[in-house]
């Protein structure tokens, strides 16, 4: 049995439990082992130990490979910035051993260590290469039927490319989560922003109302070249942007139609046959048309 | 800048050893800069419309504008995207130039505030985004209140402050380390 440790940050297990439900319940349903990763910490975000320095950042996520170095087990994490933090680390542990040796120092006065075996995945890859399209095909209870989707994989999941374990054969035409809706049942075209920022993490703490001007920018495009039934995100941290901060240009009368919108794993887990309650339970844009068009109305 | 007046780059104010500083703290291929603007063309602080957005920075730091840098808080809204450094010709890692002139900002306590409540979140719960009601949130949906994270293990939570004080934290930071 394939074994993963599940890594959940800070966004899913506070925010958007509903995410952290849902990978759990994918992950059973498809027949994998979760290793709890106890003691795990932050990735640590951007804005905090790596804006500190290289070996800040370094060590705070040595901390966190290490707990499931010790486990015998990679990583799964849902949010882009803790896929991009993390892969980063492992990245500069590799390429600077003089950094690699000052994080082995300071493990050590803590009692751990880290030799660096932990891959990061996140729940695109994951799906696409540990799980397999075919059997995705056929462990499904509900088709989409049809369901057009716009899709989202997130920045921190496409680059730099070269530190991540797996990835897209063009991260600039990124192609996954497409063909993973399409296995489903769904419809997922190109679109000309696909690849776009959608504002969320520092600019959105920063510069709010640029951060959601920047994203009104992409949703516009969205609504008019494909005009979906749903948005599928790739990155926890998009899903908040997507969905509570959608809402919020709603009720600050910027925009004048919804596009509800699901994280990947909330998505193949409701399509897995997970409770919908729960598997949607913090969702701020509703989703009842698209959980009818799921469980077989039009 | 002065209101309605012309955003010129002063050269005189240029201070190498501000350069040699970007450099030390992780620009390590800033002077390989060809000034291409490609970086710029990618970078969703441009779009957004942030002034200093990634090809100005590293125009700025290998300029060694010391005061622009660290006066002007576009850096802090980076979105750690790394387009640029997935596109930079030259590869520079643009983003560490970003990184870098934050490295050398939080010595002199010039960024947002918001960055030490992030600092501070994750010493003391493990978490830098720690929001309110979050029990409730879990119940909802049939989880344990705490995740198995370091937040529900009191001896991680300890080991993991005690490797945050081996870092520069332990210098810079405007809160308690205990």
């Amino acid at each position: 049995m394939q074994k993963i440790g599940i890594f959940l940050g800070c966004n899913i297990p506070f925010n958007r439990p509903d995410i952290e439900y849902s990978m759990r319940f994918l992950l059973k349903e498809l027949g994998v082992e979760i290793v709890e990763l106890e003691g795990a910490t932050c990735c640590p975000a951007y804005g905090t130990m790596p804006s500190l320095g290289l070996l800040e950042w370094a060590v705070a996520s040595a901390w966190n490979l290490s707990i499931a170095e010790e486990k015998g087990v990679d990583m799964l994490t849902g949010c882009g910035s803790c896929y991009g933090v993390q892969n980063e680390a492992n990245y500069y542990l590799k390429k600077h051993p003089e950094i690699k040796e000052q994080v082995d120092k300071i493990l050590a006065k803590v009692g751990r260590k880290y030799d660096g075996t932990v891959k990061v995945w996140n729940v695109i890859n994951f799906i696409y290469e540990k799980i397999g399209l075919d059997t995705l095909k056929q462990k499904i209870k509900y088709n989409l039927n049809g369901l057009k989707c716009a899709v989202q994989t997130g920045c921190h999941n496409l680059w730099p490319s070269k530190a991540f374990p797996s990835g897209e054969d063009n991260t600039f035409f990124p192609k996954r989560l497409r063909e993973i809706c399409e296995i489903m049942g769904g419809v997922a075209p190109h679109y000309s922003t696909i690849t776009d920022c959608c504002g969320m993490g520092a600019l959105r703490s920063n510069a709010p109302e640029k951060s959601l001007a920047l994203f009104k920018k992409k949703l516009d495009v969205i609504k008019e070249e494909l005009d979906p039934d749903l948005a599928v995100i790739g990155c926890s941290s998009c899903l908040l942007q997507f969905d509570a901060g959608q809402a919020l240009l709603i009720e600050q009368k910027k925009l004048n139609y919804k596009i509800p919108a699901l994280h990947l794993a909330q998505l193949t887990a409701i399509a897995l046959g997970a409770e919908v309650e729960k598997a949607t339970a913090m969702a701020s844009i509703p989703l009842n048309g698209v959980i009818t068009k799921i469980k077989g109305g039009n | 800048m002065e209101e309605g007046g012309v955003n010129v780059i002063d050269l005189t104010q240029g201070d190498e050893s501000f350069v040699k500083e970007l450099i030390a703290l992780g620009a390590d291929e800033l002077r390989e800069c060809i000034q291409c603007g490609k970086c710029g063309a990618t970078c969703p602080m441009a779009l957004a419309g942030l002034e200093f957005f990634i090809k100005r920075i590293v125009h700025a730091a290998n300029l060694g504008l010391r005061d622009i840098l660290l006066e002007d808080s576009s850096v802090w809204g980076c979105q750690s995207c790394n387009r640029c450094v997935e596109i930079c010709p030259m590869d520079i890692k643009p983003y560490e130039v970003i990184q870098a002139v934050r490295r050398a900002a939080v010595k002199v306590e010039a960024c947002p505030a918001n960055t030490y409540e992030g600092l501070r979140n994750l010493y003391r719960f493990g978490h830098a985004v720690f929001p309110k009601g979050f029990e409730e949130r879990r119940k909802k949906v049939g989880l344990p209140e705490k995740p198995p994270t370091a937040l529900s293990f009191d001896e991680f939570r300890k080991k993991y402050q005690e490797l945050l004080r081996q870092t520069i934290l332990e210098e810079i930071a405007p809160f308690p380390l205990d």
